[in-house]
């Protein structure tokens, strides 16, 4: 796995610090590889065209027969396996380019085709051994065999430290003894490769016997899997998901992933790792659909006006575009991040996803408006466009669960300092250094501020705007913790604000820097529109963190939880008019 | 058998045509472009006639820099070789394009010679016929099925309300029309072959363009249509309307 030496640059962010070389200038697809990127782009949407109908396979629930066999030949399973396994080693930009055209064409296909690659046996080439590389990866890359990813079980969704599958040890037969169930697994029904996370007894350093989870690789053919009926779901109709049950599987040991033990942070990682493709398969979709509902408010005529010349309708196609120009922003940013290969992206990854899947699914439900009562019609794709995008705000860790991850991870650091601090002060003699140290530090940040490199003149306000309110984002981050102390792990709204603020700050930046850069490149006059979206956006974003970062301070979250107390006590809304 | 295709890169079918400032060109400068559709059905014939007799696939494409990546496409589906017949410019004369093509033809002793019978952009549809002139050989064009055996070529052309059959010997130039094949699609595998296989450039012997444009011009704008009534009693009105007005009938 490649190293991470750097900090991630919204960790800094939140401790006051900003790495802007991180961020500047707007990472570039190599020119070859874009080349490479198109052909393979003008290839799937071909063969789209010919095999590929959204709404049938909607109806019917499945896809027709051969597809994924035709998908398999053409490679597109091979995506993210390195070339020397017989794959075509995509960096993480083009790979996640590649799934914004597949989720925009149809989002079930690019749901089997990133359960597969995405994370079914990312864990095998992030943390695989060279034999169990050469053994299996060649065969996912053809699509010999397909791949899922089991983690989550009916007790254990975002708590996935609480899963009940066990690996026992036969020290005999030199293999694990597999049992247990998975639930909604992606390609549960077809897949042949499962990377599975279960739980083993093992020695903790005491020497205690502990469980732990370890990461396996399985087989089908090792016997004893079988899978449940096929679910039927909201959207993604195409795709696979189903149960899938492990009795008695002989695992052998050279099938552990990774180290013994270490299976949540394999588990955690591979995560972080396949949000991005699913972020880009979100923005892909809204792309198609912004294109079908365009064309019908070009021509749909009311009142002897077209629909798009109507201020609420500008309105909506104006907030979508610039939602998603800056949603985009980040997203590129963020796969540049991690195909430097020594950046901490986790976060990054993480807001993406947050915020791709929120974009998406606000735009494509604006879309289905401004198309009025044809959007609620199934023969049109509206509604099959949203009900496909609404588990993306479910699965690979809720938003939810993201937005704490993004807070309480950008905050550790942060609050590991100021419990040396605290320690300091007890003993202010013999932590000096700390605390002066850290004295620095908070003047720095209250008579100065964090600055960012010059950008072009007509993004400085944008550029301000970001600064200013980074700085008070940090500020907001350390009072709280402060004020809260080491309870900010149950104030799930506090947490929510400093993520969305967090959001709306990364994704000016990664706005800035793509029109910034762009700029340098063509001049600015062959930059107006982008420059304008890109002011717009930091004009609505740092708003929204205003607000965001007051609520921090001053809310209703007492009440808020008071009444969600309330209520649940009650089982039911229980009032009725006077 | 040694199969020779001539391909051009032409802007994708779903671009929004802008002209220059002078209306002499289209601006290029927001095209997407593609492998011209009809070729494709030339260069998956040539394929399909590689894989029944053996021989070897020549690409070979007239332009700028960028029909480079045209002729990637073509690899990608599976030819074997490229020659990038290399001008500052796409010309619009199709004789004169015809004549540098002719000139490279000439040296490659091919036993057929592919082409789409017509390019989506300038629509000459002139190419096939230019070249088997000039080349001195059989040329059939908006082929739908080819059958060769041996030197003898069988091929059915669409005509008029008719298929049309045509027999000739090889060497012979063949413009393909939609519904010879199904092209392949280029799998990722041919695509990273394609990046290795070298495209071999050459100054392309273009003699003047004795065609010239003098201006491009949109489409007139459609007015609006016009509903006349929506039973039957509206028949008359129409009919009136469509032979007086419209003039159609």
């Amino acid at each position: 796995m490649a190293k991470e030496n750097l900090p991630s640059f919204s960790k800094g962010m939140f401790s006051g610090v900003i790495l802007d070389e991180l961020v500047f200038p707007y990472p570039k697809m190599k020119e070859e590889e874009a080349e490479d990127l198109k052909m393979m782009q003008d290839s799937f949407r071909k063969f789209a065209e010919d095999h590929i109908d959204g709404q049938k396979i909607d109806e019917e629930e499945k896809y027709p027969d051969g597809l994924i066999d035709q998908l398999k030949e053409l490679g597109f399973m091979g995506l993210s396996v390195p070339e020397e396994y017989d794959g075509f080693g995509l960096s993480a930009t083009a790979y996640t380019k590649m799934f914004e055209l597949f989720g925009g064409i149809n989002p079930s296909v690019a749901i089997t085709l990133g359960a597969h690659q995405s994370i079914g046996y990312k864990g095998l080439v992030l943390y695989g051994n060279e034999e169990q590389k050469k053994k299996y990866l060649p065969k996912l890359a053809s699509g010999e065999m397909l791949a899922a990813y089991c983690l989550t079980e009916p007790g254990a969704g975002s708590d996935a430290a609480g899963i009940k599958t066990k690996a026992v040890r036969d020290e005999e037969n030199g293999v694990y003894i597999l049992n247990g169930s998975k639930i909604w697994i992606t390609n549960g029904g077809v897949a042949d490769f499962f990377t599975v996370f279960a739980k083993e007894e093992m020695p903790d350093k005491d020497g205690k016997m502990t469980e732990k989870i370890s990461a396996f690789l399985v087989t089908r053919d090792m016997g004893g899997i079988t899978s449940g009926k096929e679910e039927h779901k909201l959207g993604l109709k195409g795709s696979s998901t189903t149960e899938v049950f492990f009795e008695d599987v002989k695992v052998p040991f050279e099938n552990l992933l990774g180290e013994r033990g270490k299976g949540f942070k394999i588990a955690m990682n591979v995560l972080n790792n396949g949000r991005l493709g699913l972020a880009g398969g979100s923005i892909g979709a809204l792309k198609v659909v912004m294109k079908e509902a365009i064309a019908h408010i070009r021509q749909r005529k009311q009142f002897r006006k077209t629909l798009s010349e109507f201020e609420m309708i500008k309105e909506k196609v104006a907030q979508m575009t610039v939602d998603l120009f800056a949603t985009e922003s980040m997203i590129y940013l963020t796969s540049g991040l991690v195909d430097r290969g020594d950046v901490d992206y986790s976060l990054e990854s993480a807001m993406c996803k947050i915020r791709a899947t929120e974009v998406t699914w606000h735009g494509v439900n604006e879309c289905l408006q401004m198309v009025g009562g044809l959007g609620f019609m199934k023969e049109y794709p509206y509604q099959r466009y949203l009900r496909d995008g609404r588990v993306n705000m479910i699965f690979e860790g809720t938003n939810e669960i993201l937005r704490m991850f993004t807070a309480l991870a950008g905050m550790h650091e942060r609050g590991q300092y100021l419990r040396k601090i605290g320690t300091a002060l007890k003993g202010p003699i013999k932590g000096f250094g700390v605390l002066t140290d850290y004295a620095t530090q908070w003047l720095k940040g209250r008579v100065s501020t964090e600055r960012i490199r010059d950008v072009h003149p007509e993004l400085a306000a944008a550029k301000v705007q970001f600064e200013t309110w980074a700085k008070n984002m940090h500020f907001s981050a350390e009072r709280a913790l402060i004020h809260v102390g080491k309870n900010i792990i149950y104030r799930e709204m506090i947490q929510e604000r400093l993520a969305n603020a967090a959001i709306d700050l990364y994704a000016m930046i990664a706005t800035i820097s793509r029109v910034d850069t762009m700029i340098t490149e063509k001049g600015a006059e062959n930059c107006s529109v982008e420059i304008k979206l890109c002011n717009t956006f930091a004009d609505q974003a740092w708003r929204r963190v205003r607000r965001n970062l007051l609520m921090v301070d001053s809310n209703n979250d007492r009440e808020m939880r008071e009444i969600a107390d309330f209520i649940v006590d009650q089982e039911k809304y229980p009032f009725e008019t006077i | 058998m040694n199969i020779a295709v001539c391909v051009k890169q032409t802007p994708d079918t779903e671009t929004r045509v802008k002209l220059t400032d002078d209306q002499k060109a289209v601006n290029e400068s927001d095209i997407n472009f593609i492998l011209n559709p009809y070729d494709e059905f030339a260069v998956e014939e040539a394929l399909k006639l590689r894989e029944t007799n053996g021989g070897e696939v020549t690409i070979i494409s007239l332009g700028p820099d960028r029909v480079k990546s045209a002729i990637r496409s073509a690899l990608a589906m599976g030819a074997d070789k490229a020659i990038h017949l290399v001008a500052d410019k796409n010309p619009s004369d199709p004789n004169a394009v015809a004549g540098a093509l002719a000139e490279e033809l000439k040296t490659g002793n091919y036993d057929l010679i592919l082409l789409g019978k017509q390019a989506i952009d300038d629509d000459h549809a002139q190419l096939p016929s230019l070249l088997g002139e000039k080349l001195g050989l059989p040329a059939v064009t908006v082929v739908v099925k080819l059958d060769i055996n041996g030197d003898q070529v069988t091929a059915e052309r669409e005509i008029d309300g008719a298929h049309e059959i045509v027999t000739c010997n090889l060497p012979a130039v063949i413009g393909a029309q939609r519904g010879l094949n199904e092209p392949r699609y280029a799998s990722l595998k041919g695509i990273m072959k394609a990046k290795k296989i070298p495209i071999e450039e050459k100054p392309a012997a273009l003699a003047a363009d004795q065609l010239e444009i003098e201006s491009f011009n949109y489409p007139p704008e459609k007015s609006a249509g016009k509903i006349v009534g929506d039973s039957a009693d509206a028949v008359p009105e129409l009919l009136r309307l469509l032979h007086e007005e419209a003039k159609v009938i």
